[in-house]
């Protein structure tokens, strides 16, 4: 990588700040990556761009949809309101860490048996909501989930079948999948 | 993604961010969690020169002092805060309003310090204005406002909506601020200025360092409330915080504070209200009566999309049931 990303998406603004372009590593997936970037490059920007990784999605890019959803340091946030710099040094998971190989995860597996995804846009940023409100909280009640999933907006399920897939990850019985 | 250029630099300490900001003498801005300034900062609401990250300065935890206060650190996460077993035991009301801030992402990055400092809101002013083909506004520095067309003085009517301030002022909490000469303490409330257009008394070097929550008294019971249209991921219509000290006998009230947020450009005490409570048994006409006249003293500011008439009745029935749950809470058992 030898120019920053926003160097390409200058356009016609001026710059007022001369801003210095830095090196930083960061960590995504258990994999070391080494990335230019100026201060205002967004996480959800470098990850998809420089790094390659497009699983996560940018839509609202003002801190509302959750579609941007990654787990820096097991923490959800938004990675288009978080400056990459910020991350230097940090492990970061992104869709793409969910699966084995080839092998889904539970919470992945669950989402195709309950129908959770439709056109697709929210479900990487509800998985990364989701794998965090499982890690920290095994069995989850309904409510928990609502709540975990309150900064993911779906324009398309209705959320339920969001819902029940999450509540058969957590393997409290309870939800039949419905897809198989 | 922020279409102007600005530099970065992390601060170790919050006493280095404070000299870093005083260099710049106006030109710079801190960046806790960012929730509140990068969004400001892609509208060009705000075009710093630089930010400085207090992001490599980890928070203390929230601990109870020898004299029964507790002290936490501005750096602390929202999500820290709602999940404090020590907040949630003594201090409910703080965990409840950092609980119903935003989503849970905007809780895990957002801060205590962000939040009391974020900006005052307007439908106007919050969005991209690039390809919004109108002239500034006052805030913006320009000379009209849109949601008030007949405002010609250079006032701006946006509204302050933290959700915890209102907490904080109910519970007659401090922050001590860090400056270049040094740390002060001011209460919560005196943090305002009520002018939309500079809405915190804090100068361009001064930075919140921590909260300091009083010792609770002797039959103290709170309420709180958020008015919202969903109920989550979204900033309130109205805040409303109720403290109240219930006497000996169960039933009179000794003392009140009655704060109301997100309706003006500062969070609102309703010193009448809390002064018609004091000394007097409160029963449910009471307590219908207080509301009434509370919703007018708030006098809210139409904004979003609500009359003030619709706010107003907002603040009158959700205050009346805000009451009455803390007066249920202080009778049951159980807080
Ligand atoms: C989608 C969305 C929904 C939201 N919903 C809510 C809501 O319901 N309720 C609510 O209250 N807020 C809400 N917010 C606003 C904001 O996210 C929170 O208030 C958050 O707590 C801000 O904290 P922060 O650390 O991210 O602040 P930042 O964005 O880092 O900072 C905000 C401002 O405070 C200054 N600052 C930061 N730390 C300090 C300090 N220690 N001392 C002095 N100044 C400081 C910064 O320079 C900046 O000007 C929402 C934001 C978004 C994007
Ligand atoms: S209320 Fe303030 S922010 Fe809104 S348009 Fe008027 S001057 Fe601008
Ligand atoms: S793209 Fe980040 S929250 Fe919508
Ligand atoms: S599946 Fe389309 S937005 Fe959720």
């Amino acid at each position: 990588m030898g120019i920053a990303l926003s160097d390409l998406a200058k356009g016609g603004v001026a710059a007022k700040t001369k801003s210095r372009t830095r090196l930083i590593s960061l960590c995504v997936n258990g994999e070391w990556h080494e990335v230019a970037v100026k201060p205002r490059d967004m996480l959800v920007d470098v990850i998809r761009d420089a790094i390659g990784l497009t699983g996560t999605k940018a839509s609202c890019e003002s801190g509302i949809c959750g579609a941007c959803t990654v787990l820096v340091e097991d923490r959800p946030v938004l990675g288009c309101i978080t400056l990459a710099v910020e991350c230097e040094g940090k492990q970061v998971q992104t869709v793409e860490g969910l699966a084995d190989g080839e092998k889904l995860s539970g919470i992945q597996e669950a989402f195709l048996d309950q129908g959770a995804v439709q056109c697709g846009f929210c479900t990487s940023g509800m998985l990364m909501s989701a794998t965090a409100l499982l890690r920290r909280n095994p069995k989850p009640s309904r409510q928990d989930i609502n709540k975990a999933l309150e900064g993911n907006l779906c324009r398309c399920t209705g959320y339920n079948s969001i819902v029940d897939a999450v509540l058969q990850a957590s393997a409290q019985g309870g939800v039949k999948a419905v897809m198989k | 993604m922020i279409l102007f250029d600005f530099d970065y630099e992390r601060a170790a300490t919050l006493e280095d961010a404070v000299a870093i900001l005083a260099r710049l003498q106006g030109e710079a801005r801190a960046l806790a969690g960012g929730t509140d300034l990068l969004p400001s900062m892609r509208m060009e609401n705000i075009k710093p020169r630089l930010l400085v990250s207090l992001g490599a300065i980890e928070p203390n935890e929230p601990e109870m002092l020898a004299d029964g206060s507790i002290r936490i650190d501005a750096l602390s996460r929202l999500a820290s805060l709602e999940n404090s077993s020590l907040l949630r035991d003594k201090v409910p009301m703080l965990a409840e309003s950092a609980h119903v801030v935003g989503s849970n992402q905007i809780r895990q990055m957002g801060t205590l310090g962000g939040n009391l400092c974020q900006e005052t809101r307007c439908m106007q002013l919050d969005q991209k204005h690039d390809y919004q083909f109108v002239a500034p506004c006052f805030k913006r520095g320009g000379d009209c406002c849109y949601p008030f067309p007949r405002n010609k003085r250079d006032i701006c009517w946006s509204v302050y909506m933290s959700d915890i301030a209102p907490a904080l002022i109910a519970l007659d909490a401090e922050v001590e601020i860090l400056g270049e000469a040094g740390r002060r303490r001011i209460h919560v409330e005196e943090l305002f200025t009520g002018n939309g257009l500079k809405p915190l008394k804090l100068g361009q070097a001064e930075l919140l360092r921590a909260v300091f929550i009083p010792q609770r008294p002797r039959g103290y019971t709170w309420g709180f409330h958020k008015s919202t249209v969903r109920g989550g991921l979204e900033f309130g219509m109205a805040v409303i915080a109720v403290a109240l000290q219930i006497a000996e006998d169960g039933m009179t009230c000794a003392d009140a504070r009655i704060v109301i947020g997100a309706v003006r450009e500062a969070p609102v005490r309703l010193a009448a209200a809390e002064r018609s409570l004091k000394g007097v048994v409160l029963d449910e006409k009471r307590l219908a009566q207080v509301a009434a006249e509370a919703s007018r003293e708030a006098n809210p500011l139409p904004h979003h999309g609500f009359t003030k008439r619709h706010l107003m009745d907002n603040i009158r029935v959700y205050l009346r049931r805000t009451m009455a749950q803390a007066i249920g809470r202080a009778r049951s058992p159980e807080r």
